[in-house]
Order: C-alpha cells, then sequence, then structure tokens
C-alpha cells in the first residue's frame, strides 16, 4: 500500500492527512509506545467521540470512548496496516459499541420502544429547540434506525458493510435508514 | 514591533534580526518547534516572552499566541527551514516545551516543568520544576538543579544530572551517566556501552536501580546507609571501600548483602564491568586518582 | 402522505434502485408534489448528517485509558509529536508484555521471566508480587513462546526504519546503526551467557532489559522517522 498510486481504503469522510503518520505511530504503539498510542488517541479521540455519542448515547459516551482505546491497544497487534489506521479503528468500535449494547440491552429496550417513539418525534414540531436540534432527535431515533442512520448518513458506512456488523439484512439496513430519515426531516429548520 | 503579534497568529519574514517581546500569562506555556539553529532560553521577572532571532537564510519565525500557549517556529518556504539560531527570555514560572533536530538547547532559571528534545545537539539546562525531561539522540544531555519527575535521556552520548533532586530515570546506550550532588528518592540509570556513578543519599524506602553491559558502575555509600543490596555480574568484579557480609550468594557472581535494616532497594548489574561501592565524596578523587595514574 | 414510491425515495437518493424503478420514480415525482418535497426534506437531512461535526469528550479521557493500560499518564506536552518521545518510564511491565516479555518481580528480589503465553494482553497494571500460579517458565520456554512476538515488533520497526531513513539525516541514521549494534552485540553476548546457564535469573532479566533497550531505540527512531514525514 506503500507504492505511489496505490488507492488506500478509507472511509468517505476519512481525512486521508493522518493516515501516513498513523500507520508509523500504529507500528509503535503495537510495539509498546504508550506515546505514540496517545497520538493516535488525540488524533482519533474526537470522530470516535461522535460514532460513540451518537450510537449509545450521552452518558455512556466517555466510558465506551475509553473501552474502545483500551481495546484497540490490546488489539493493536492486529492491525497489519491493510486500511488506514483509522478506518481500522472505526470498524473496532462499531464491534466493542455493539458487544456493550449486548451487554446493556436489556436496560436500553425499556426506553425505546420500536416504533412508539418514531410516532411521538412529529409531535414535538412545535417545540423550536427541537426543531434546530439534529442531535437531540438522533438521539430519540429508535436504536436499530439510529445505528444505521449514523452509520450511513453520518459515518459513511455502505449498506452491505452495516447490515454485517450489525447482522441484519442489507434490505433491513435499507428500510431502518428510511425510516430513520423520515423522521429526522420533521426537526430540519423550516 | 512590540506586542503587535497579539493575540493571533503573526508571521514575519525573516530580513533582519527579529526582536519583539510578547506579554503572557500564568499558565501559559512555551513552545518552541525549531528545525536548525539554538535555542537559548534565559529567565526575568516581567510576565512577558521576549524573541529575539537571528537570521541564518531566507526563512519564517512564526509566533502565535493561543490561551494556553505561546509558541514559536520556523518554517522554510521550501523544504526544511534554514538555521535559526533563537533566543528567547521568559517568566521563570513558564513550563517549557522545546524540540528540535539539528539543535542545541540551553536553558537557565527556569521554575516549571521542562520538556527539552533534539536529535543532533546537546541539552543543557539549569533548574526545571514538576516533570523535567531533556533528551538528545546524537548529542550529550547535562541537567543541573531540578527537582521533581526527572527524565534524563541519550543515545550515543553522556548524560550528567548535578544538584537535582526527585524521582530519576535516565538512560543511554552508547555513553555514561554521572549523577553528582544529586539527592534521588528512587532512581534508575541504564546503559549498554558506558559507565554509570551516583553520589547522593540512598534513602528509606527508595529504589535505586543501576545497569549496564559494558561498564562499571560507582555508587557512593557508606556503613550507616540502611539498604538491601543486590550486586549482579557475569564477567566482571566487585569491589567496596568497606566490609560488607554477604547474606546470600548465588551461582555465578551474584549476591546480596544488607546494610542497616535495609530499608532502601539497591539493585547494581553489570554484564562484565566492575562494580564499585565507595565513601560519598570519594568519587571525585578517585577518578583524579585515576587520571594522574595515566 | 405516503404512496407507493414514498418508502423508494431513500434508495433514489442513494442512487441505489435499478435503472427501471429509478426511471418511473423520476416520471412519478414530476407528477407528485409531496414525494418531490419529502425527497427535498431527505435530501436536506443527509446533507446535515454529514455536516455533523465531533467535538469530542468535554474532558480529557486519556488518563483514564493511561491507567487501564498499564502506561504513565503523561501530560499533553509529553504526548506531543516530537523527536525519540520515548523515555524510560514509557516502557512500563504492561508494555513489556505487549513485546511478550513478562518479568515478574518475587519476594525475594530476584527477577524472573515469564514467558507470555496467549492471555498476555498489555491490560491494567503488573503488581511486583509473586504469580499465583506455577507459571513460571524456564527460560528456555519463555524464548521460545515470546521470541516470535519480539521479533514481529523488532521487524516491523526495522521496515519503518528502512523505509524512512532517506527522510533522517545520514549522520543520525549512522549513529543509529552504530547503537543498534552495540545492543545487538550486548544481546549476543547475553544470549550466549544464559545458553550456559539458563537458570540464571540475572543473566535472564538482563537478557531481556537488553532486548527492551533494543526495541525503545528502534521505537525512538521510528519516532524520528515519523517526525520527519
Amino acid at each position: 500500500m506503500r507504492s505511489p498510486g496505490a488507492g488506500a481504503t478509507a472511509l468517505p469522510h476519512e481525512p486521508t492527512l493522518r493516515t501516513d503518520s498513523d500507520a508509523v505511530d500504529a507500528t509503535l504503539a503495537a510495539s509498546g509506545d504508550a506515546h505514540a498510542f496517545e497520538r493516535l488517541y488525540r488524533g482519533h479521540v474526537n470522530r470516535i467521540h461522535g460514532l460513540v455519542r451518537r450510537m449509545l448515547s450521552d452518558d455512556e459516551a466517555d466510558e465506551a470512548v475509553q473501552d474502545v482505546f483500551v481495546r484497540a491497544w490490546q488489539k493493536l497487534g492486529t492491525f497489519r496496516g491493510e486500511s488506514a489506521f483509522g478506518t481500522w479503528l472505526h470498524r473496532l468500535a462499531v464491534n466493542v459499541l455493539l458487544s456493550r449494547r449486548e451487554t446493556i440491552g436489556i436496560r436500553r429496550k425499556r426506553h425505546v420502544e420500536g416504533d412508539l417513539v418514531l410516532d411521538v418525534l412529529p409531535g414535538r414540531r412545535a417545540t423550536p429547540e427541537a426543531a434546530v436540534d439534529m442531535e437531540a432527535a438522533i438521539a430519540r431515533l429508535p436504536e436499530g434506525a439510529r445505528q444505521v442512520f449514523v452509520l450511513h448518513d453520518v459515518e459513511g458506512y455502505r449498506h452491505e458493510e452495516i447490515a454485517d456488523m450489525l447482522g441484519l439484512a442489507a434490505g433491513t439496513s435499507k428500510s431502518q435508514l428510511h425510516r430513520a430519515r423520515m423522521a429526522l426531516r420533521q426537526h430540519l429548520e423550516r | 514591533m512590540l506586542f503587535a503579534l497579539v493575540p493571533a497568529l503573526a508571521a514575519l519574514t525573516l530580513i533582519q534580526q527579529i526582536d519583539s517581546t510578547v506579554p503572557v500569562e500564568k499558565g501559559q506555556r512555551l513552545e518552541v518547534d525549531l528545525f536548525a539553529g539554538d535555542v537559548d532560553v534565559k529567565t526575568w521577572a516581567k510576565n512577558a516572552v521576549r524573541v529575539v532571532a537571528d537570521p541564518g537564510g531566507p526563512g519564517r519565525v512564526e509566533i502565535e499566541r493561543s490561551a494556553t500557549a505561546l509558541s514559536v517556529r520556523t518554517t522554510g518556504r521550501r523544504g526544511p527551514p534554514s538555521s535559526t539560531d533563537i533566543t528567547l527570555t521568559v517568566p521563570a514560572w513558564m513550563a517549557l516545551d522545546i524540540s528540535g533536530v539539528n539543535t542545541d538547547i540551553t536553558i537557565a532559571g527556569a521554575r516549571g516543568s521542562i520538556s527539552a528534545e533534539t536529535v543532533q545537539g546537546d541539552v543543557t539546562a539549569e533548574g526545571g520544576e514538576g516533570l523535567v525531561s531533556v533528551k538528545s539522540v546524537q548529542g550529550g544531555v547535562s541537567l543541573t538543579g531540578a527537582k521533581g519527575r526527572i527524565d534524563a535521556n541519550s543515545v550515543n552520548a553522556d548524560v550528567e544530572v548535578h544538584r537535582s533532586s526527585g524521582e530519576i530515570s535516565t538512560e543511554t546506550v552508547n555513553g555514561s551517566i554521572e549523577l553528582v550532588g544529586t539527592d534521588a528518592t528512587t532512581l534508575t540509570a541504564t546503559s549498554v556501552n558506558g559507565d554509570l556513578s551516583y553520589d547522593g543519599p540512598v534513602h528509606a524506602g527508595g529504589r535505586y536501580s543501576l545497569s549496564t553491559h559494558n561498564g562499571d558502575i560507582t555508587l557512593a555509600m557508606d556503613e550507616k546507609t540502611s539498604a538491601a543490596v543486590s550486586v549482579s555480574t557475569f564477567n566482571g568484579e566487585f569491589e567496596s571501600d568497606f566490609p560488607v557480609t554477604l547474606t546470600e550468594t548465588r551461582k555465578g557472581k551474584r549476591f546480596n548483602f544488607t546494610l542497616g535494616s535495609g530499608s532502601a532497594q539497591v539493585t547494581l548489574e553489570s554484564f562484565q564491568g566492575t562494580i564499585s561501592l565507595v565513601r560519598p565524596g570519594s568519587q571525585h578523587h578517585r577518578d583524579r586518582d585515576h587520571d594522574d595514574d595515566e | 402522505m405516503s404512496d407507493v414510491w414514498t418508502d423508494r425515495l431513500s434508495e433514489y437518493l442513494d442512487d441505489e434502485l435499478p435503472p427501471r424503478e429509478r426511471a418511473e420514480l423520476e416520471s412519478h415525482l414530476t407528477g407528485c408534489a409531496e414525494c418531490s418535497a419529502t425527497l427535498a426534506e431527505l435530501r436536506r437531512v443527509v446533507a446535515r448528517a454529514h455536516a455533523l461535526e465531533s467535538t469530542g469528550p468535554a474532558g480529557d479521557l486519556w488518563p483514564g485509558i493511561a491507567a487501564r493500560i498499564g502506561a504513565t499518564p503523561t501530560s499533553r506536552t509529553e504526548g506531543r509529536r516530537s523527536a525519540g518521545a520515548q523515555g524510560r518510564f514509557t516502557f512500563s511491565l504492561p508494555q513489556l508484555l505487549a513485546a511478550g516479555i513478562a518479568l515478574m518481580v518475587l519476594s525475594g528480589g530476584s527477577v524472573w521471566l515469564l514467558h507470555a503465553g496467549s492471555a498476555a494482553t498489555p491490560v491494567a497494571s503488573v503488581s511486583p508480587q509473586p504469580p499465583a500460579d506455577s507459571g513460571l517458565g524456564t527460560p528456555v520456554s519463555w524464548q521460545r513462546r515470546a521470541a516470535p512476538r519480539y521479533d514481529a515488533a523488532v521487524a516491523d520497526l526495522e521496515r519503518v526504519l528502512a523505509e524512512g531513513r532517506g527522510r533522517l539525516d545520514t549522520t543520525t541514521v549512522r549513529v543509529l546503526e552504530q547503537n543498534l549494534r552495540v545492543i545487538d552485540q550486548a544481546i549476543e553476548q547475553a544470549r550466549r551467557a544464559v545458553a550456559a546457564d539458563s537458570a540464571n535469573a540475572y543473566l535472564n532479566s538482563h537478557l531481556a532489559e537488553t532486548m527492551r533497550q533494543k526495541l525503545d531505540l528502534l521505537r525512538q527512531a521510528a519516532s524520528l522517522v515519523s517526525a520527519a514525514s
């Protein structure tokens, strides 16, 4: 991947500037260099935090972000540089979040009752805060729709990848995305 | 030019000598990033930083002030910047973060934390409190009068720590390490090809570890020290200015002995050098005797 | 508000409809104001999603991570990219674990080497206490088990240095290589000593320490390459 002209696999929104120094830092960190790992953390924490916050919730985000980076440190030996570090980290983060969801899934279920939430959303159109706060609207989406929306529209994954990660059929991923978008359009500024 | 740089980025074309003074507030740190040229940091009583830069060729000196830092760096129009010597006068409280490549770094009078790193060049620092980290790859490192957690490293040259105190960690590959008049609460000194010496108090509860492959180790201690000492060598020798009673001898040249109640833990290891215990203060005489002999 | 086409609007937007359905939907759009309006809204939702920014956590999460991976929490300065950012403090025992080498300090103060085994991930802290199980490996088994991971880390870093040496000053490269040779020589001597006296704890720990120094220097060299890029 180092030969000139060879295209690196990257997420659509992946900034490519960091990639080269990331590869070196990832090698260093895999050898046990905590400073190099801290540089990787500082370069990627904002994006990972955004992903985590939208996939889970504000109160869980910090803890889950730490889990992601701890797991990344443990797994660095498996990063072989075939993709950009950011892509690898991102994928790992999604896996950490999904396994986290399984462990706390029962608690979450009580708050999210599928379509009910979608039906409630339009009623909040009158509140100006709700109309402008896209983030809050995303947070109120049912879990399945929210995850697909975040992964597809915010993070730039394709349906096939999302289906693979979430263990869904690609068609389900598409319909969840559509549900999410339909709900969110109510929250656009008019 | 005075105060003209505050608060936004100011880029100065180096045509003649730059001499600017920028006010700073407590809590702001100084960051210097230089490719080539020397950095000389002095302190004064004002809450301001004076930057004097000597041009060595075309290039720019950028001074940027943010809420947390004042940063000074050189940039080239194309390729690496040309050599620029920079003299800075800063308040003593200011934390210093200086890095260079072909750069000698000199610091005097600092009372904040120091991080000074260069590749080709020496680091000579006087002062520093808190986290004090001085490093060079090809050059020597000399630190005097620092307090706190001290990290002094080189690869290809000597490391000296004088009149400093705190937790000290120091390492080089192809050089010697000398700690004189220094009060380490814990000490780690490691070399591959160099000699190690420590002349300072051995505190109760402290851990002192000196380890080298090819060099000699000299540790100043006397009978009154309270320490459990472990000595290991493969091809080397052990000598002591005073008698010690070996409590445990293992296969090869490895043994332990205890002085007093043994509250400090001292580990001395040289694969093929001589390990010596000397009386405090005698180290320099010994060195001089050596010189006279030669 | 919905007709048969409403549910296909997202797919249309993402260019995922087969050509025929796409054409049909496009012709429907020309006549259905509601679908056109919905499509415009969906487009805005997607644009808003793309434009969302990640501001990052309110506080610094690194100290918590550093504690959990057994690294010394550093100031931001220390974490900053700069030449030779590795110091002795950076190589804690848990990080040695990452290289497949474990040191266990026994109560007597002797240092023994343990094989890292498959479970040795760099987690939490390794406390200086005797191992609970009889996991004390003989030096031979340690070397056999840990060597591949160490060798892989060394090989990776050597590759970084080999690829990036053009970016470094030639005297720096020479000095680094010279020092690596010095360490290699020491490793070789220590290896031979261990081979002759494999139960000697000092020799084993000295070998591990010298190997650590090599890894450390290689990391420092790789950092220089990285800083110069």
